[in-house]
Formats: C-alpha cells, sequence, structure tokens
C-alpha cells in the first residue's frame, strides 16, 4: 500500500496516462481509502486545464510570417536539381 | 517550380489539383507557425528570444526538409528543431538548460498547493475554495509564473499540459527518457504550484489571515 506522499508523486503521471499497470494500480487502491487524495487529483486536473486556458496561442508577428514566406521562396527558386 | 502559400486556391479543401511535395511543406509549416511561435514564447520566456528561435527554427527546418518524413509529425519534428536549438543557446550563453542541479531534492516537492489554499483559506465564505483559487489568474499570470519556472522542468510542462503531447512524445522532443521526462514533469509541478500561490500573495490575489503579524 502506498501513502500519501507516494501517491502525490505519482499523481501526473496518472493524469497523463505515463503510469505503468501496477503503479496505476496501487494508486488506484489509494484513492479507494483516501478522500485527502482524491481531492487532490481533480484539484490537479482543474490545475492543469487552467494553466492550458491561460495559455491562449500569441499571435505570430507579421514579420515572422513574411520571414517564413522568404525562406520559403528562397528555397523554392534553387531548387538542388535544377542546372 | 514551387509553390508557396501565396496560391491560396491549390490549399482549399476539394481542390483536386495534384500538389508539389515542397508546397504542401509549405503549407505543414504555414499551418504550424503559431504553434511553433507559442511554444518558443513559453520556453524561452522572452518574445524577443522566442522570434530568433523561430526564425532559426524555420531556417533549419527549410534546410532539412527532406527529413520530414512522416506530415503528421510536422508539430513535434519542428518543436524537436527547436527544443534543440533552444539547448544550444542555452549552452552558448552559459545557462545550461539540462543539468540543472536535477537530482537535488528540493524544497518545493514538500509543497502542496492542495494544502496550503485548505490550510491558509484564502476565501473563508467560499464553497468552492480551490476552484476560486485557480479563478484568479489570468494569461499574463500564467505567463509570467511560467517565466520563472526552471528551463528543464518548463519544457515538459509547456508540451504535455499546453501541447498536448504524450509523455513518450514529449520525451522524444526532449530527446530524454520517459523516466526522466516524468520525473522532470513532477518537479515542474510542484514548482508551477509554490509559483502560483507566491505569486497570487505577492500580487496582493490573495489576502492571508496573519501574514503581517510577527
Amino acid at each position: 500500500m502506498i501513502d500519501c506522499t507516494e501517491a502525490v508523486r505519482r499523481m501526473w503521471a496518472y493524469l497523463e496516462h505515463a503510469l505503468e499497470p501496477r503503479p496505476t494500480e496501487e494508486f488506484e487502491a489509494h484513492l479507494e481509502t483516501c478522500q485527502r487524495c482524491c481531492g487532490e487529483l481533480e484539484f490537479s486536473q482543474r490545475m492543469r486545464e487552467m494553466v492550458a486556458q491561460r495559455s491562449a496561442t500569441p499571435e505570430v508577428p507579421d514579420h515572422l510570417r513574411a520571414r517564413l514566406e522568404e525562406l520559403l521562396r528562397g528555397a523554392s527558386v534553387r531548387p538542388e536539381n535544377k542546372a | 517550380m514551387l509553390y508557396v502559400a501565396k496560391d491560396k486556391a491549390a490549399t482549399e479543401p476539394g481542390d483536386k489539383r495534384p500538389s508539389t511535395a515542397e508546397s504542401r511543406f509549405a503549407d505543414l509549416l504555414e499551418a504550424n507557425l503559431e504553434r511553433l511561435y507559442g511554444y518558443c514564447v513559453r520556453l524561452t520566456g522572452d518574445p524577443h528570444d522566442a522570434e530568433d528561435l523561430v526564425q532559426e527554427t524555420l531556417l533549419r527546418a527549410v534546410r532539412a526538409r527532406s527529413a520530414l518524413r512522416d506530415p503528421g509529425r510536422t508539430k513535434a519534428w519542428l518543436f524537436t528543431i527547436a527544443t534543440n536549438r533552444w539547448k544550444d543557446l542555452g549552452r552558448a550563453r552559459g545557462r545550461e538548460v539540462t543539468t540543472t542541479p536535477l537530482d537535488v531534492v528540493d524544497e518545493d516537492d514538500r509543497f502542496s498547493l492542495f494544502q496550503t489554499i485548505a490550510i491558509e483559506d484564502p476565501f473563508p465564505y467560499s464553497d468552492e475554495l480551490h476552484l476560486d483559487f485557480l479563478r484568479l489568474f489570468r494569461d499574463e499570470d500564467v505567463q509570467a509564473i511560467f517565466a520563472t519556472i526552471t528551463p528543464a522542468f518548463r519544457a515538459p510542462l509547456i508540451l504535455t499540459i499546453i501541447h498536448g503531447f504524450a509523455c513518450k512524445e514529449a520525451a522524444a522532443v526532449l530527446d530524454i527518457p520517459v523516466g526522466t521526462l516524468l520525473s522532470r514533469l513532477h518537479r515542474g509541478r510542484k514548482q508551477l504550484e509554490r509559483g502560483l500561490w507566491d505569486y497570487a500573495v505577492r500580487n496582493s490575489l490573495i489576502t492571508i489571515a496573519g501574514e503581517d503579524e510577527p
């Protein structure tokens, strides 16, 4: 049986579906007996959602878009297989 | 002749005209530019550094375009190029981003935001204490907090939570084993928790009872 410290340590890996089967079983068994860790698991999920929602993609500056077009044009006018 | 995105008609859905590998490549880069820029802004924590990093990434991507074998992996491919370049820049500036003292057990590991909110009780009349705490933060707050997280721990957070990479994919982008990724993700999480709390207190988003008492 794992304790709360270990359960907290495994929490994000569990939310990422990145725990191996055995550690997952142990983690879920702990949750069945621990209301505190159930609360923290839900809080962790909400915190992750908040961070994702508050991380809107910043607008790409126009000169970066222009730079990409320039790079692509540069690549296109110098095809490697053309004499 | 290689057609780039200027010719919008060539990229319209339903267009049956054959397109060259190059024009598809151009479309893929353009379709991923926003994500790449967002990743670089968060990775570097600085808009100017991010622009430089995007430009270098695009230049390398265009030069190495034949290395992109699976168009479905364009995002991961671009992020990998950006990450490698970011590590190079860190080394060049004497700020190694991957060999910060990762094995040292830090104070943040003992910090629990969940517990701290419950104990400090910043919203005495709230039924949703923890959710109310999360509702305090705006985009710029989260960005500022992310910038304070150790770069080696920040990158796994950005890739998994914000850009939706599975741990295995994130580990591949960062070129580290999955176990290391998970360990850094945990450390990043703890710094994020501490960062959220400290930021809220420092910026008076919450008031802690007895904070000013001796």
